[in-house]
């Protein structure tokens, strides 16, 4: 019995010894410390490892509950900086702007409209709303910022051709006029057609110089009146008496009538 | 994608037309001008044997597996790499398949590749199949190079950017005994710093480092004297990158 015990016990590890140490019970029975396979961990070890595993930080108000950070776009792109500097200049060097909505249109109509208009020392300018919104609310146009929602261009022009611009566009379907900025004053697309409708400048003030040149005009005829007005009757009189006596010679009448000048 | 903004005008009838297209935005190209290319842009081919075979047979020492890398850690030349997530042995095969899928795949006049590992010096012995037990150590077999995690096995770089490396780079990290990705400079900075973050930010006040370092709960009777410098993160040849 006792040498079935010993045999029964030393054939197993020997954990009912006292002073058991590991390194050398386990090195007899077990695997190497690095194997291919993942080696089983002992159940205190599982237990540590489950208790040191790494808890995640919660804050009290998660993350997406906070109002996202808004990323701030990079100014520095010369290529807006550029555009923006056109857009002023646009703005600072023509006399009339007119903003219209802008329908897609084939290639070619883009092209004719475009001579039509060239012809009329009009300028078509594609922008992006993008650029134009932050110049102009920036500038003292302001009240145009409502124009520029949607896909739209500009019709530039020094001089104030509204009559020939209406003229194109009402050929072209696609492009609505909203509204425009001649002279800096803002008009509608009543407005504008108002203003095509009134003459030319020049010749509302030729209009005015004539009106206002009348009167002077009439000073010196005015006051010669009465003089031609005597003049006048004098002739008739020579005339009559000329052709009453025929045969007399002509009287010193003309020396009176040079007398009256 | 950012949120569209409040509407600028209350729609019409018509509704509101949102603006297909912005300004585009031109990118300029990457700058390779502090980039010089070596020689030999291609992998050098590894010898099966060393120029000097081992006579000796050496005892198996798994240490070198075992635990993180400590040489070849962080980029020297190149750009891109592959990076070992584990501990294993490369051997010729190995060497051949990352050679010619790397020299295949990429483009020796802009681009040059680097081993970071040395040629297989360590020998394998195997006894002859079918046999018992006994009869002494078995004869030389092969040899291989061992690797720990945390080390780079090749290093890619030259005027490339890292979404042209990394197809082939994944395929030839997947092929590798141990588990490879594969890394930019950045990546691995940020790999790094994540690390750390985790590490520090960890709400657990239990970490494995100080149950050990302080035996608490006579752990350590359970652990291995290594542990003190594993802390938790290695198990045998693996590497957990999830703890801490």
């Amino acid at each position: 019995a006792p040498a079935s015990k010993m045999a029964a016990l030393s054939g197993g590890g020997a954990p009912w010894r006292r002073g058991w140490l590991p390194a050398l019970q386990l090195v007899r029975c077990g695997s190497k410390a690095v194997t291919r396979h993942w080696k089983a961990m002992h159940f205190q070890r599982q237990k540590l490892m489950a208790v040191t595993e790494y808890l995640a930080p919660r804050p009290a108000v998660p993350p997406r509950c906070l109002a996202p950070r808004k990323e701030t776009l990079e100014e520095d792109n010369g290529y807006v900086r550029l555009l923006r500097r056109q857009v002023e200049e646009v703005f600072r060097d023509n006399r009339m702007i007119a903003v219209c909505q802008y329908n897609s249109m084939p290639g070619e109509d883009v092209v004719l409209m475009r001579h039509y208009l060239r012809k009329h020392n009009i300028e078509v300018k594609f922008v992006l709303n993008e650029i134009v919104r932050p110049v102009l609310s920036q500038s003292k146009y302001k009240n145009l910022l409502p124009l520029f929602v949607a896909r739209n261009i500009l019709l530039v022009s020094r001089e104030a051709k509204a009559k020939e611009m209406l003229r194109v566009l009402k050929g072209v379907p696609q492009i609505n006029l909203l509204g425009a900025c001649i002279d800096d004053t803002i008009l509608s697309r009543q407005g504008v057609e108002n203003f095509a409708k009134l003459p030319l400048l020049e010749a509302a003030q030729g209009q005015t110089v004539g009106a206002l040149a009348l009167l002077p005009s009439q000073t010196s005829s005015l006051l010669q009146r009465g003089s031609a007005h005597l003049t006048a009757l004098l002739d008739q009189h020579i005339h009559r008496l000329q052709a009453g006596e025929t045969g007399s010679p002509a009287e010193p009448a003309p020396a009176q009538s040079s007398g009256a000048h | 994608r950012p949120r569209s903004e409040p509407p600028l005008c209350p729609p019409g009838p018509g509704g509101v037309a949102v603006p297909r297209a912005g300004l585009k935005k031109y990118v300029l190209p990457p700058d390779y001008s502090g980039i010089t290319l070596p020689e030999k842009t291609k992998l050098k081919f590894m010898d099966k044997v060393p120029a000097v075979p081992k006579v000796r047979r050496e005892p198996r020492r798994l240490r070198d597996i075992r635990g993180p890398a400590r040489v070849a850690t962080d980029f020297t030349q190149g750009q891109y790499g592959i990076l070992a997530l584990g501990g294993g042995y490369l051997h010729w095969g190995h060497f051949e398949m990352i050679r010619l899928t790397i020299g295949r795949a990429m483009d020796p006049k802009t681009m040059f590749a680097i081993w970071r590992v040395p040629a297989p010096y360590k020998p394998v012995t195997r006894k002859s199949l079918g046999h018992r037990m006994g009869g002494g150590k078995g004869p030389i077999d092969h040899y291989v190079t061992a690797v720990k995690s945390g080390r780079l096995v090749v290093e890619v770089g030259g005027r490339c950017e890292f979404g042209e490396v990394k197809p082939f780079l994944t395929q030839v990290a997947k092929k590798l005994p141990f588990p490879a990705v594969p890394v930019s400079r950045d990546g691995l900075q940020q790999m790094r710093r994540e690390e750390e973050e985790k590490r520090l930010n960890n709400q657990n006040p239990w970490t494995f480092e100080r149950v050990v370092t302080s035996n608490m709960l006579g752990m350590r009777k359970y652990l291995s004297p290594y542990d003190l410098q594993l802390k938790g993160r290695y198990w045998g040849k693996f590497f957990l990158k999830h703890r801490v």
